[in-house]
């Protein structure tokens, strides 16, 4: 329908119209590919969710998806729907994992990519009916490692500018090739498109499959904010305003052995102000147990400092 | 992969990407009409095949006349051959030999993840271009067992009865609703079906 006849210009619009056609056939390439790996789980009342094949016979889900511990089936890309088993959740990296009979199926190519802003990605789906979805964007924030509001650490901060349809939590974060780069969630930040990098999901798979939770650091105290008196913070030449006061200590706990006592004001740990007890959960990682903390300590109108060895914070049954 | 092409480092690729795009979306607008039914807004419709047949929602022509605009200025008036709202399909006919027919693609080839471009007259634009990928193809949960071509992309009302196009800018669907935050469009292949029908009925008529 072009009016123009000059040949140049012919073939650069047919070059361009090969790229573009060259792109789709890309992107539906990785869909399909990566599609291989991502499964739908049943969890929940009425819609399924979004699952990746991880490892063999293990699949990871978004944790606020799995609605339910038993009775939990996994539509599989070869059509098959089996019977999966609940191998832990971690609320705090909104990681579910769960257990199933693979088959023949290999898991998905995962790898851990150096992804920036402006790459293009897919976020790829299964949902009802066992059909493949894909949605396509970019990645619009990438940062450093991160703590979820609910203390997870997450290895690497993921945002993204993808459309969230029915299904998108769970779903794979896949680059052009085809190859899986995360796991999708709106859970982690007020229904913002997230996802979370590789390596967090693998450390949360392996902890799960061999403890049935993620560790966590634990100080054995329950706490409360409190407000610090002026004259007090100006003698102790304090910046912060604002402390933990401890409400309960269990004895027997790492901050009662460290001689901890009820009534106690928290004010830092490692130098770092505590303000909240958000604060205090920030300082908790799994890198922390067994090591020692050093607890700055308001008592009797004096600080003090008082190592304290990080415990391990023991299950609760459920 | 051999289309790797377009994605090498510093290949400009996001140039050529932005040029292929205008390229077929001009060249989808010349075959995507504005429809205005006299007592409605205004949606969009497709230049099908030739001679003259135009095909829309049937939720976009409720009269028995309808007055079209064609990209190039030219106006015609159209009559309503066959509505379908079962189907929400509709033909119109204009007597007109000169019309750039849209190329169809097949619905059927489709895959998840393809580049699609939907042209409309969006609040009453004309040739509005969007550009999305195939998020789906089937059912829609809450609309019955009807197959639907899911589209991950920006649709907005006045885009009903124009077409989804695949990179080539073949025409593969009739964008018809808005469901979820994806764009739902007819399969070409039902689009197909219908207007056979059409044919037969007038044929016998």
């Amino acid at each position: 329908m072009s009016s123009s006849s000059d040949s140049a210009s012919a073939s650069d619009s047919a070059s361009t119209a090969a790229a573009l056609v060259a792109l789709s056939n890309d992107l539906a390439n990785a869909a399909e590919r990566a599609g291989q790996g991502v499964v739908a789980i049943h969890a929940r009342h009425r819609v399924p969710s979004s699952g990746i094949h991880w490892q063999k016979g293990v699949a990871v889900a978004a944790d606020h998806t799995v609605k339910r511990d038993e009775d939990i089936q996994i539509s599989l890309p070869d059509g098959r729907t089996v019977a999966a088993t609940l191998a832990g959740r971690d609320p705090s990296t909104d990681i579910a994992v769960l257990k199933f009979e693979a088959g023949s199926l290999a898991p998905s190519e995962v790898v851990d990519s150096s992804l920036r802003v402006g790459n293009l990605v897919l976020a790829v789906s299964r949902t009802e009916g066992n059909h493949l979805g894909a949605s396509f964007g970019t990645i619009s924030a990438a940062g450093g490692a991160w703590r979820t509001w609910r203390g997870g650490q997450i290895d690497q901060f993921l945002r993204l500018n993808v459309a969230i349809y029915v299904g998108f939590s769970g779903s794979a974060l896949v680059d052009p090739q085809g190859r899986v780069v995360g796991l999708n969630t709106s859970g982690l930040a007020r229904g913002l498109a997230m996802a979370i990098p590789p390596s967090t999901v693998s450390r949360v798979v392996h902890d799960l499959l061999s403890k049935g939770h993620v560790s966590r650091g634990f100080l054995g105290i329950g706490m409360q904010p409190v407000r610090l008196p002026e004259d007090l913070r100006e003698r102790l030449k304090l910046s912060a305003e604002t402390g933990a006061i401890l409400v309960s200590v269990e004895p027997d706990g790492p901050a009662g052995q460290a001689g901890l006592m009820l009534g106690d004001v928290l004010l830092a740990l490692d130098g770092q102000p505590i303000r909240d007890t958000d604060d205090i959960q920030a300082h908790l990682g799994p890198e922390k147990i067994g090591k020692a903390v050093a607890a700055s300590v308001l008592r009797g109108g004096a600080s003090l400092q008082v190592p304290i060895q990080v415990g391990e914070r023991p299950r609760r049954g459920r | 992969m051999a289309a790797n092409v377009a994605w090498r480092e510093g290949s400009g690729a996001s140039t050529l990407f932005d040029a292929a795009l205008a390229t077929v979306g001009q060249q989808l607008s010349q075959s995507t009409l504005q429809i205005i039914d006299g007592r409605r807004g205004a949606g969009s419709g497709v230049i099908w095949r030739a001679p003259g047949w135009i095909v829309t929602n049937a939720h976009v022509v409720r009269t028995p006349q309808a007055k079209i605009h064609l990209p190039d200025g030219r106006q015609f008036d159209a009559a309503l051959v066959a509505r379908d709202p079962d189907n929400d399909l509709a033909a119109l006919r204009v007597n007109e030999l000169d019309l750039p027919v849209a190329e169809i693609g097949a619905s059927t080839e489709l895959r998840v993840g393809e580049l699609v471009i939907a042209v409309g007259c969006p609040y009453g634009l004309r040739g509005s271009v969007s550009a999305g990928i195939v998020h789906a193809i089937g059912p829609v949960a809450a609309l019955g067992d009807r197959r639907w071509i899911q589209a991950d992309l920006e649709l907005a009302p006045g885009n009903s009865g124009g077409p989804l196009a695949d990179a080539r800018g073949r025409v593969v669907g009739i964008n018809t609703m808005i469901a979820g935050g994806l764009g739902l469009a007819i399969p070409s292949r039902d689009v197909e079906q219908f207007l056979r029908r059409v044919m037969l009925q007038k044929q016998a008529a």
